[in-house]
C-alpha cells in the first residue's frame, strides 16, 4: 500500500529571485507530478518541515514544477538560503483545483495580491493554453510596491494576448513607477465585462480577499461566480490531521479553492 | 448473531487459547479517586486499565464493569511514532495481531469516527489500517458507570450490539457471549467451543440485566440535563457567541489532556527528524486547545484565543462530524471530564448551550 505520508525527492533545477523576498523554486521531481492549476504540494527539506504551496507553473508542463514562495518563517528562511541542486522533498498534488470547465465561455477576472499571484500564473498559463475558450481575462494585480511586483516579464507577455485586460497596482509608489497607486480594489472599476456571465478568481492575503469580496459583491457578482483561495494552517495535506477546518470543510481535502457561496455563511472566514 | 455460553471457570481458558493467537490485554483494577456525587447515587470510584495477559497474575485480572481508563484509539495510533522513513527506505509496520477484553460501548462508537478518519477519504492510513485489522474486539455490557459517564444522553447504549468480534454479558452462572465476525467464529470453533442454544431463562436475565442498567444509567443523567443528540448542532451554532466559552475557559491550563484521552479526539502534527541518510516523519497527537494550533504563517491566528479554541472543540465534534459522517464525535465516556484539571465539564456546556437556545427562542 502507498504510504501517502512519504515524500518524493525533488532537484532544485533553478532558483529565481522574483522580489526581495519572494523566490521561485523550479523542481524537477523524481517521478511525474501531474497537478490541477490550483492543487497545492507539501514542499519542504528532509529533516526539517515541509509546508503547502501552490504550484505557479504551467499544469501541462509534466517533468517540472515551480513554486513561488515567500520568506515569512521558519521553514521558508531556510529554503530562502538554499543553492541549485539541491534535493528538497515534495508531496501531493492535494485538494480541489480551479474548476475551468465552469470558466468556459464566460469572462474572467483574475485579482491577485501579493504573492498571490503565484497560484494564479499557474491559472493564467492554463487559461492562455485556450485563450479563445473564455471571452475577456482581466488581470488585475496588487503589490506593496513596485519592487514586490511578481513576474514582471509573464505580465508584459500576458498584456499581448488579443482577450487579456491586465491593470496592476501599488500600495506605496517610488519615483520610476507610473502606474496606479492604490489597493487592488481601488483597480476594479470600469471592468470589461459582464457580470452576469463572469467568474472573479481571488488570491492573495486574507485582508486582500476579504475586501476584494466586498468590492465583487457591491459590482453585483454573485456569491457563486467569486472563487476565493482559502489558507489555514496544515499539517498533513491528506484530510486527516483536523488543521484546517473551517466549517464543515478541511481546505486540504474540500480546497484550497472554494466559492463564496459554500463559505460565506461560516462564522470568521478570514480569520 | 451467534450466542453461546461460557461457564465462569472456562474463563481462563478462554484467555489462554485468545493469547495464543494475539497479544491479550486485560482490565486490571485500579483504585481511583473518591467521586463525589450530588444526587444519592452510589457510584464507584475504582479505575480500570489495560495490560498485557502475559505480564498479569490471574488475582490481577477484573472484568471491568464500565470502561478503561485508556481510550481505544491508543491502541491504533500511539502518542508519538514514525510513519515514514524516507527516501529511500520503506516504512515497516508491524504485524502485531492485538486481543483487548473490556472494550465497551462508548469505544465502539468513537471507533466509528477514527474508522472514518484513517480509513476513509481520498488517502488510508497505513499504519491505522494494519492495526485495525490485527485488533480483536472483545467487548462487554456495563454492569456499572462512573460518575462522568453519559453514553445514553447519544442514545449509546451501555452494551454493544454491533462493531466486536466478541461480546462478553455478565450473568449470574457465566457468560453469554455474542459472536460478531466471522474470525471470531472461528477462532471459537477451532478451540472446540459449541454453538448450543440458549437456554430461554439466559436470555431473560440478559434483558432484564440491561434493562436495569439502562434505567439507573437513564436517572443518573437526567440530573444533567443533557439535549438530544439531534439538537446539538444547532445549539452549538446558536451558541457561536455565547459569553460561555470566555467564562469556561477562564482556568484552562493548555494542557491538551482533554484531546489526548478523548475517544473520538483525532488530530495530529507531523514533524521531522533523522539524519544524512534516512529521514523520518514522526506524527504527534496534537490539541486544539494549544496556542499555536491554528497558527498561521506570519502570525495570523484565526483560534488565538482559549474562548476560541475551547469553542473549536465543540464546533468539531458537533457540527463538522455531524455534516460529514452524520455523527457527533462524542461518545459520553466522560473522560476529558475526569482528566481537566480546570474541571470543565462538556456535559455542563452541553447543557448551558441548551438552556441559551431555549431563552433564546
Ligand atoms: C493551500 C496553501 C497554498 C499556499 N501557497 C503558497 C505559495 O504558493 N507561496 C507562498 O509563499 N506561500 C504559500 N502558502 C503559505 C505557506 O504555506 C506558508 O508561507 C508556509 O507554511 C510558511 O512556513 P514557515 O515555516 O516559513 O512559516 P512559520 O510562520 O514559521 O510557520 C508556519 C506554520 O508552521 C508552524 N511552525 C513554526 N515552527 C514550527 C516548528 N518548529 N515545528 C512545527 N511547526 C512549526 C507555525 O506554528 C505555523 O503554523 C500556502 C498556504 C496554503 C495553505
Ligand atoms: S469529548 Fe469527552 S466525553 Fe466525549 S468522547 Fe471525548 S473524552 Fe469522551
Ligand atoms: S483538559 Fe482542561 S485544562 Fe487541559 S486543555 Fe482541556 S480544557 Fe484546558
Ligand atoms: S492539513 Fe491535515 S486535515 Fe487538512
Amino acid at each position: 500500500m502507498k504510504n501517502p505520508y512519504q515524500p518524493i525527492e525533488a532537484i532544485i533545477e533553478d532558483i529565481i529571485l522574483e522580489t526581495p523576498n519572494i523566490k521561485t523554486f523550479v523542481l524537477r521531481p523524481k517521478e511525474y507530478i501531474e497537478f490541477q492549476t490550483g492543487q497545492f504540494v507539501e514542499f519542504g527539506l528532509a529533516g526539517v518541515g515541509e509546508a503547502p504551496f501552490t504550484p505557479s507553473s504551467n499544469p501541462n508542463v509534466k517533468e517540472k514544477i515551480e513554486l513561488t514562495i515567500m520568506k515569512v518563517g521558519r521553514l521558508t528562511n531556510k529554503l530562502h538560503i538554499l543553492e541549485k541542486g539541491t534535493i528538497a522533498t515534495l508531496r501531493g498534488p492535494y485538494g480541489k483545483g480551479y474548476p475551468l470547465d465552469e470558466f468556459k465561455g464566460k469572462d474572467i477576472l483574475i485579482v491577485g495580491g501579493g504573492v498571490g499571484l503565484a497560484p494564479l500564473r499557474s491559472l493564467i498559463y492554463a487559461l492562455l493554453a485556450h485563450p479563445q475558450d473564455y471571452k475577456n481575462i482581466i488581470i488585475r494585480y496588487g503589490a506593496r510596491t513596485p519592487q514586490d511586483l511578481l513576474y514582471k516579464k509573464e505580465i508584459l507577455a500576458w498584456s499581448n494576448f488579443k482577450n487579456v485586460n491586465l491593470v496592476t497596482t501599488v500600495d506605496t509608489a517610488d519615483n520610476s513607477w507610473k502606474g496606479n497607486v492604490g489597493v487592488v480594489t481601488t483597480i476594479l472599476k470600469d471592468l470589461p465585462l459582464n457580470i452576469k456571465n463572469a467568474v472573479a478568481i481571488v488570491c492573495g492575503p486574507p485582508i486582500m480577499m476579504k475586501f476584494t469580496t466586498l468590492k465583487l459583491l457591491e459590482l453585483r457578482f454573485s456569491p457563486e461566480s467569486i472563487y476565493l483561495s482559502m489558507e489555514r494552517n496544515m499539517s498533513c495535506g491528506l484530510g486527516k490531521c483536523g488543521h484546517c477546518r473551517i466549517g464543515k470543510y478541511y481546505v486540504c481535502r474540500d480546497g484550497p479553492v472554494f466559492r463564496y457561496e459554500e463559505i460565506m455563511n461560516i462564522a470568521d472566514i478570514w480569520g | 448473531m451467534e450466542r453461546l455460553f461460557f461457564p465462569k471457570e472456562r474463563l481462563f481458558d478462554f484467555f489462554n487459547f485468545v493469547n495464543e493467537e494475539y497479544c491479550l490485554y486485560l482490565p486490571v483494577r485500579i483504585e481511583g479517586r473518591q467521586i463525589v456525587c450530588d444526587y444519592n447515587f452510589n457510584l464507584p470510584s475504582a479505575d480500570y486499565i489495560l495490560k498485557k495477559y502475559s505480564l498479569l497474575k490471574k488475582e490481577d485480572f477484573e472484568f471491568n464493569p464500565y470502561r478503561t481508563i485508556e481510550p481505544l484509539k491508543s491502541f491504533l495510533n500511539y502518542p508519538k511514532e514514525i510513519v515514514c522513513e524516507y527516501f529511500s527506505k520503506e516504512l515497516t509496520i508491524q504485524d502485531k495481531k492485538i486481543a483487548i477484553f473490556g472494550v465497551k460501548n462508548c469505544d465502539l462508537f468513537s471507533l466509528k469516527i477514527q474508522d472514518f478518519v484513517f480509513l476513509q477519504g481520498d488517502y488510508t492510513d497505513p499504519l491505522y489500517k494494519k492495526r485495525r485489522e490485527n485488533l480483536f474486539i472483545i467487548s462487554s455490557d456495563c454492569l456499572s458507570f462512573k460518575e462522568v459517564c453519559f453514553c445514553l444522553a447519544y442514545d449509546i447504549n451501555p452494551y454493544p450490539e454491533s462493531g466486536f468480534d466478541l461480546n462478553f454479558s455478565s450473568l449470574d452462572e457465566g457468560f453469554l457471549v455474542e459472536v460478531g465476525s466471522d474470525k471470531a467464529k472461528a477462532l471459537l470453533e477451532k478451540k472446540g467451543f459449541l454453538f448450543e442454544k440458549i437456554p430461554s431463562r439466559l436470555n431473560t436475565e440478559l434483558l432484564s440485566k440491561r434493562e436495569n442498567i439502562t434505567t439507573q444509567l437513564k436517572e443518573h443523567i437526567k440530573s444533567h440535563a443533557l439535549p438530544k443528540k439531534e439538537v446539538l448542532k444547532e445549539i452549538i451554532n446558536k451558541g457561536y457567541n455565547s459569553k460561555l466559552w470566555q467564562e469556561e475557559m477562564f482556568n484552562c491550563v493548555e494542557c491538551g489532556g482533554c484531546n489526548f484521552i478523548c475517544d473520538t479526539c483525532h488530530c495530529f502534527l507531523l514533524s521531522e527528524s533523522g539524519s544524512e541518510t534516512v529521514f523520518k516523519k514522526i506524527r504527534s497527537w496534537d490539541s486544539c486547545q494549544y496556542a499555536n494550533f491554528a497558527k498561521e504563517a506570519g502570525g495570523a491566528n484565526p483560534l488565538n484565543t482559549r474562548a476560541k479554541r475551547l469553542r473549536n472543540r465543540f464546533l468539531k465534534k458537533f457540527d463538522f462530524f455531524i455534516d460529514n459522517l452524520g455523527l457527533p464525535a462524542c461518545c459520553g465516556c466522560g473522560r476529558c471530564i475526569e482528566t481537566c484539571p480546570a474541571k470543565i465539564d462538556i456535559r455542563k456546556i452541553l447543557k448551558s448551550l441548551y438552556e441559551e437556545s431555549l431563552s433564546a427562542n
